[in-house]
């Protein structure tokens, strides 16, 4: 009786966990509505409740700075100096939600929208965008499988998930030959959805391209891993000298703790794609156990005053470090508005061909400007490799981005 | 009030204890069984991993993180072996006691598991009003009502929870951490010592319930609602209490898992529905129970990541979840219901 209790509970949990997603209105009945009038809108969609809260706040406020910016430099001056405005969505983090939001804020009368930090909740975005022929300026979203659709209004700022691990594997070829310790083997930690597991799939492919052997690939559940010192102890049975970890904020940090226990025979750590280890919150957390990590990844440019200005606008207005993925938020945001400014009208369509078309500076770390190829991925997006040093996240490689030299050695080994 | 037509299910420690030689020997048997299956199961893991070192720490951390699960899983299956109610706000609860004690170390830099003795009579304090406020009326009669009622307040803490101290992780640091080698696998001091509480904890659980007049009460009212009434029980002061000390044990259990978890205000997520299988396999209403198939859950997740290769854990967990429910719905150290 009690047990047959749990059960129905537990199914009826798991229902409200993944149910009640089919009520997302469908066409594009209300695309064109009040477009022509008041202020230019961009919708904004980010996680601003849920797990993800912090990043999702962070990213509304990035977008919200670049529209303030904007209205302050004279709105969109080819049609006549209007506002720009921009409305916002919650994605509360849920595909579903995303989706329904997305459709929202395209019937109030969005030209593009902005979005979404994740990749599941990007890819029924791009979905709708696609539908309502709007375009879809992704912020943040790692997974490359949304650019190989063939989608025409999707677009992305950040390097893709294969982008920042083949640099990933470059640069630690590249780095460790340098320091004369050329990496030899390389174990794999990561969170076992398709972010932890396409950043290893393809940081293995770049790897072995180079020479590099890769072995054990481990994975986890990142949702409910308390513990990785087993899955650390296996790294140090296997005798590689570098550990790549793949995975979201906590459980990156757990790893930390795992390695600072285990103390493997590495050289470096090896962040890819890591949601920690670039942190300012990460070297807070961690203290000493983090020191010495690295991580390539997207990442402002530290060297670009505009994007030191506006990070200390932030801090004074918020209280926070302002994060890399709200400065995505605010090249996405100006993307859009420069194309409604190049095309000169507030139809989708014709602001989509002019983002196509667009050469946007970017605030973040790149090859040059924002500029998209055919999939929509920005053609200069450039991943950075990044160290702990001295208490501070640091650019470390490539040597025209660096803020300071690598050093390629682990804290508990000469 | 009287919470007859829901029957709660009798575990050892909320039954009348006559026939305890017979199941005394059922138990050995079981225990001994459950031994030979995990030996063996460690025996392929060392086949398979062929690193002796691997299959060590892994059954050192699966012991230890299973002690985390038996100390979270205790006060749950308190409440759901005596009042019969699946509370989903457990976790939620949790996690406000994690804040406690956060809250409590950031403003006065006391020492973490000295926030016990506010976290615990805190705990106490909300339990007794949920308890009181929400589920003991004629709302909370219901198996659906239940179930709305402390899943919604899961959500409503949460998102409280996020309101107040905003979503941004939070680390409870324990000073003066310390890791020693064990035969090679490496233990940490924080983990030891929540391991330890557990076992404190349920020693603690398992004397109040069977040698204070409270704990008669309790397994009376466990066993049989009416009756205990008829000899001059208080039933729903019991139902509040043992809701009350079912959520102050979430208060122990956060108070010294805090330092080895990372705070936020959806961390009970993370091992609800662990717990809840914890509960079903130790025996629903067993503390004892509950502290035991955490070890095993905890054990059984770490060896599913060696034969895995590292897939979901939660694989292996929910393939002996379902074993047992098959073998023995009442869990491995439950009694049948009559």
């Amino acid at each position: 009786m009690a047990a047959r209790k749990l059960i129905a509970a537990l199914g009826a949990c798991a229902l409200l966990a993944t149910g009640c997603g089919g009520s997302a209105p469908v066409g594009a009945g209300g695309a064109a509505a009040g477009r022509d009038e008041g202020p230019v809108k961009i919708g904004a969609l980010h996680p601003v409740s849920g797990s993800n809260a912090v990043d999702g706040q962070q990213m509304r406020r990035g977008a919200q700075m670049a529209v303030d910016a904007i209205n302050a430099a004279g709105g969109i001056k080819s049609l006549g100096g209007r506002k720009v405005e921009l409305i916002t969505g919650d994605t509360q983090g849920k595909a579903d939600i995303g989706q329904s939001e997305a459709q929202r804020l395209i019937s109030t009368g969005a030209v593009g929208l902005v979005g979404t930090y994740q990749s599941a909740v990007s890819t029924n975005v791009a979905v709708v965008a696609e539908r309502n022929r709007v375009p879809f300026v992704a912020d943040v979203t790692a997974t490359d499988a949304v650019y190989a659709n063939g989608y025409r209004y999707a677009f992305r700022i950040q390097p893709g998930s294969a982008v920042i691990a083949t640099a990933a594997a470059q640069y630690l070829q590249q780095v460790s030959q340098q320091a004369g310790k050329p990496v030899r083997k390389v174990a794999f930690l990561h969170e076992q959805s398709d972010f932890g597991s396409g950043a290893a799939d393809a940081f293995t492919e770049a790897a072995r391209g180079l020479g590099i052997e890769v072995g054990p690939d481990i994975s986890y559940d990142a949702t409910t891993v308390s513990d990785l010192t087993a899955q650390v102890t296996q790294v140090k049975a296997s005798g590689a000298d570098v550990l790549a970890v793949a995975g979201y904020y906590r459980d990156s940090l757990l790893a930390a703790k795992a390695i600072a226990s285990v103390k493997p025979d590495l050289n470096a750590v090896w962040g890819v794609s890591n949601g920690a280890y670039d942190q300012p919150k990460f070297v807070a957390d961690a203290g000493d156990l983090g020191a010495l990590y690295f991580s390539t990844n997207y990442h402002y440019d530290a060297n670009n005053p505009q994007t030191t200005a506006l990070r200390e606008q932030y801090q004074r207005t918020y209280g926070d470090p302002m994060r890399t993925g709200a400065v995505l938020s605010y090249d996405a945001v100006q993307v859009i508005a420069q194309a409604v400014e190049k095309a000169a009208s507030t139809d989708p369509q014709q602001v989509r061909d002019a983002i196509a078309a667009a050469q946007v500076a970017p605030l973040t770390v790149g090859n040059g400007p924002i500029q998209f190829a055919d999939n929509g991925d920005n053609r200069n997006a450039l991943a950075v490799l990044m160290q702990i040093q001295d208490g501070q996240v640091k650019q470390v490689y490539p040597p025209e981005k660096a803020e300071s030299r690598p050093e390629y050695q682990v804290t508990w080994r000469p | 009030m009287t919470n007859t037509t829901h029957g709660a299910p009798l575990a050892p420690e909320v039954s009348p204890p006559q026939t305890k030689t017979k199941a005394g020997g059922g138990f050995l048997g079981r225990a001994g069984i459950v031994g030979g299956v995990l030996v063996i199961a460690i025996v392929i893991a060392l086949l398979r991993s062929g690193s002796g070192l691997v299959v060590w720490q892994s059954v050192v951390t699966g012991i230890l993180t299973g002690g985390l699960y038996g100390l979270i899983a205790m006060g749950l299956t308190l409440i759901f072996g005596v009042l019969d109610i699946v509370n989903f706000a457990h976790g939620a609860l949790l996690a406000v006691a994690m804040f406690i004690s956060f809250g409590m170390v950031s403003a006065t830099g006391m020492h973490p598991y000295l926030t016990l003795v506010i976290a615990i009579p805190a705990l106490f304090l909300i339990g007794a009003a949920v308890h009181r406020g929400l589920l003991s009326g004629s709302g909370g009669k219901s198996l659906e009502n239940q179930l709305l009622i402390t899943l919604g307040l899961s959500l409503l803490l949460e998102n409280g929870l996020l309101m107040f101290f905003g979503a941004e992780p939070k680390a409870i640091a324990l000073p003066g951490d310390f890791q020693f080698p064990l035969l090679g696998a490496v233990v940490a001091g924080s983990r030891l010592y929540a391991f330890l509480g557990a076992i404190a904890l349920g020693a603690l659980l398992y004397w109040l319930l069977r040698r204070t007049r409270l704990g008669t009460a309790i397994r009376a009212v466990a066993a049989n609602g009416p009756g205990a009434e008829l000899v001059g029980i208080n039933v729903r002061r019991i139902h509040t209490l043992t809701f009350a000390i079912g959520t102050a044990c979430a208060g122990a259990a956060a108070a010294l898992a805090g330092p080895l978890v990372t705070v936020t205000p959806t961390l009970g997520e993370q091992f609800n529905i662990t717990a809840f299988v914890v509960v079903v396999l130790g025996g629903m209403g067993n503390v004892v129970g509950a502290l035991v198939g955490g070890l095993l859950i905890g054990l059984v997740e770490q060896l599913t990541t060696i034969y895995l290769g590292g897939q979901s854990s939660l694989l292996g967990v929910f393939v002996v979840f379902i074993l047992v429910l098959f073998l023995r719905p009442q869990g491995l150290f439950g009694r049948k219901t009559a």
